[in-house]
């Protein structure tokens, strides 16, 4: 009984960071957009880059990468657009972690807004420029903040999680 | 220096090129994959299209699988939520529909008029073919604004085809599948839809701006500012991407016109979509039949035009006539009185003439009386005429003679 419980919290540890990513993108309700005036974040620039810094083996490229297709069909671009976001963060978090030797949230918080940035940066030009998508500036600017913002407040969420899995499966 | 480059350049390739444990590709080759798919997306193969289509419809059918129980607990609550409001609701409809009734029956005429007018402006019929469909997914994206739907090009829906709720537009289709399509919704920002301002009818340009409401382009506040009453949002069917006269919202100017922009709230709730219309315009001809039917009309109504102006003239003849009977009648009594007036002098004159007839034959009897009288008044001597009677007369007359 104890083993199939540890089974199970090992299955979860291990996949339920793509379980989220998947869901989240399949998902009607979409963080990006809750409806709200002055609220939006991108949930999946945060997991993927929370992931890919503390866990890389977590989250496959690969399946970043058909995530960031399934993105794209869902949210209605050019397919590729996600996929390239998401591998370039997963490319800057790997960067990141070469070049860090003590981790530091504070320092990771920083290095997402930068990217983030780059990353939104590269999509603007993929949409407006090459595919003549009309982009709201303004959205774009408060998902940009929010998702920097909720980044610190995610990270010890599933830091948490990961502690409470972690932590029964050692007791095991 | 050259030994922090070196660490950088060996930190972004170690990023880029190396494969964590179990992964089969680095990021530099998936990367390079996006990039493929972003550059062959921008060109018309069919091949890659076909390509594009099975993914979207495998990738719609799973998110509609994935979001069977969230679409179940959504489901849950709003039929728990919707028993409370259902009385209410129930009375506000009740009225509603007795308002309805009353507004349907001019509206039959309208649309019958309409459609009459039409015909003799534009000399063409709008021909729609008409599918319903099943909103599959309504995922919100900050890009887009779409649903899709349960239908595609196995079911005859094509690109461009318009999207109702009830009668309201809702959007057009820009993407289809085998078994599924994409509908660009008129809030979304990259929606631009041709409209008129009812009943002023102004043109103007329509935009979404990705929340739930839209905004009016190339039109000038100060056009509508002085009109009181609400304004309502129709398509103005220019461009023939829409037809005429479909409703989208209306401006509530009280709310609407803030900082020089004018904003439309749409008549529906997009984000409460389950089943729309797709629709499909076509401009058809007039055929023959209707043509020679047209003819005929046109040949009726000149005929009755110009019995009409006959009827006029001869309205106006009788009128004349009419005029000149009275004058006549008028004339004609007094000629009578004037006849009668004569007759009358004529058996005077008769009368007199008569008389003096009758006067004349008495002198002369009495003239001839007084020469005549011994030849024949009855004497004791003679067997003559007795005085007074007519053989005497006669006898004085014929001067004695018998």
């Amino acid at each position: 009984m104890m083993h199939a419980k540890s089974g199970i919290k090992l299955f979860l540890y291990k996949y339920t960071p793509i379980i989220l990513l998947f869901t989240s993108i399949l998902n009607e309700i979409d963080f990006n957009n809750l409806g709200l005036k002055y609220f939006s974040f991108n949930f999946s620039y945060i997991l993927i880059f929370y992931y890919s810094l503390r866990r890389t083996e977590s989250l496959g490229y690969t399946y970043i990468f058909i995530a960031g297709l399934f993105n794209d069909v869902m949210v209605g671009v050019p397919m590729g657009t996600s996929s390239l976001s998401y591998l370039l963060l997963c490319a800057a978090t790997g960067y990141l972690r070469n070049i860090t030797l003590r981790p530091n949230i504070i320092k990771d918080w920083i290095f997402f807004l930068l990217t983030i940035s780059f990353l939104n940066f590269i999509s603007f030009i993929v949409l407006m420029l090459i595919f003549e998508y009309e982009v709201s500036y303004f959205d774009q600017i408060i998902n940009i903040t929010f998702t920097f913002l909720l980044y610190l407040v995610f990270s010890y969420l599933f830091n948490f999680y990961d502690n409470f899995l972690l932590g029964k499966i050692n007791v095991r | 220096m050259e030994r922090s480059r070196d660490d950088f350049v060996i930190a972004i390739r170690s990023a880029f090129l190396r494969k964590g444990n179990q992964q089969r590709f680095s990021i530099l080759s998936l990367i390079l994959f996006s990039i493929i798919f972003l550059i062959l997306g921008s060109f018309n193969f069919k091949i890659i299209n076909y390509t594009k289509i099975i993914i979207r419809d495998i990738i719609y059918t799973s998110s509609f699988i994935a979001t069977i129980p969230e679409n179940f607990i959504k489901k849950s609550y709003n039929s728990i939520t919707g028993h409370y409001e259902h009385y209410d609701e129930y009375k506000k409809i009740k009225s509603e529909l007795e308002k309805l009734r009353t507004k349907d029956l001019s509206k039959q005429i309208l649309t019958f008029e309409n459609i009459q007018l039409k015909k003799v402006i534009d000399d063409y019929f709008i021909k729609s073919n008409e599918t319903f469909a099943k909103v599959l997914i309504d995922k919100r994206s900050p890009f887009l604004r779409s649903i899709v739907l349960n239908k595609g090009s196995k079911n005859g829906i094509k690109i461009g085809m318009i999207v109702l709720d009830d009668s309201y537009l809702i959007g057009k289709v820009v993407e289809v599948n085998y078994l599924t399509s994409r509908v660009l919704l008129v809030s979304d920002i990259n929606s631009k839809v041709p409209v008129s301002i009812e009943p002023i009818g102004i043109q103007a340009i329509m935009s979404g701006t990705g929340k739930q409401n839209g905004i009016l382009q190339y039109i000038d506040v100060e056009t509508i500012e002085n009109i009181n009453e609400d304004l309502l949002v129709v398509t103005s069917g220019a461009g023939s991407i829409f037809n005429s006269g479909i409703p989208i919202g209306k401006i509530n100017k009280d709310v609407d016109l803030n900082n020089g922009q004018i904003f439309i709230n749409f008549y529906k709730d997009f984000t409460q979509l389950k089943y729309v219309k797709v629709s499909s315009n076509k401009k058809i001809g007039v055929d023959q039949s209707i043509k020679k039917e047209f003819e005929l009309n046109n040949k009726q109504i000149a005929t009755i035009n110009s019995q009409k102006k006959s009827f006029e003239i001869l309205r106006q003849q009788k009128s004349i006539v009419d005029a000149v009977r009275v004058i006549i009648e008028k004339e004609n009594s007094e000629l009578k009185i004037k006849l009668n007036e004569l007759n009358l002098q004529l058996s005077q004159l008769e009368d007199n003439k008569k008389n003096n007839q009758a006067e004349q034959e008495e002198i002369k009897f009495l003239r001839l009386n007084l020469l005549y009288a011994h030849k024949c008044r009855k004497t004791i001597i003679n067997q003559l005429h007795k005085v007074g009677t007519p053989k005497y007369k006669a006898c004085i007359l014929n001067k004695g003679k018998k």
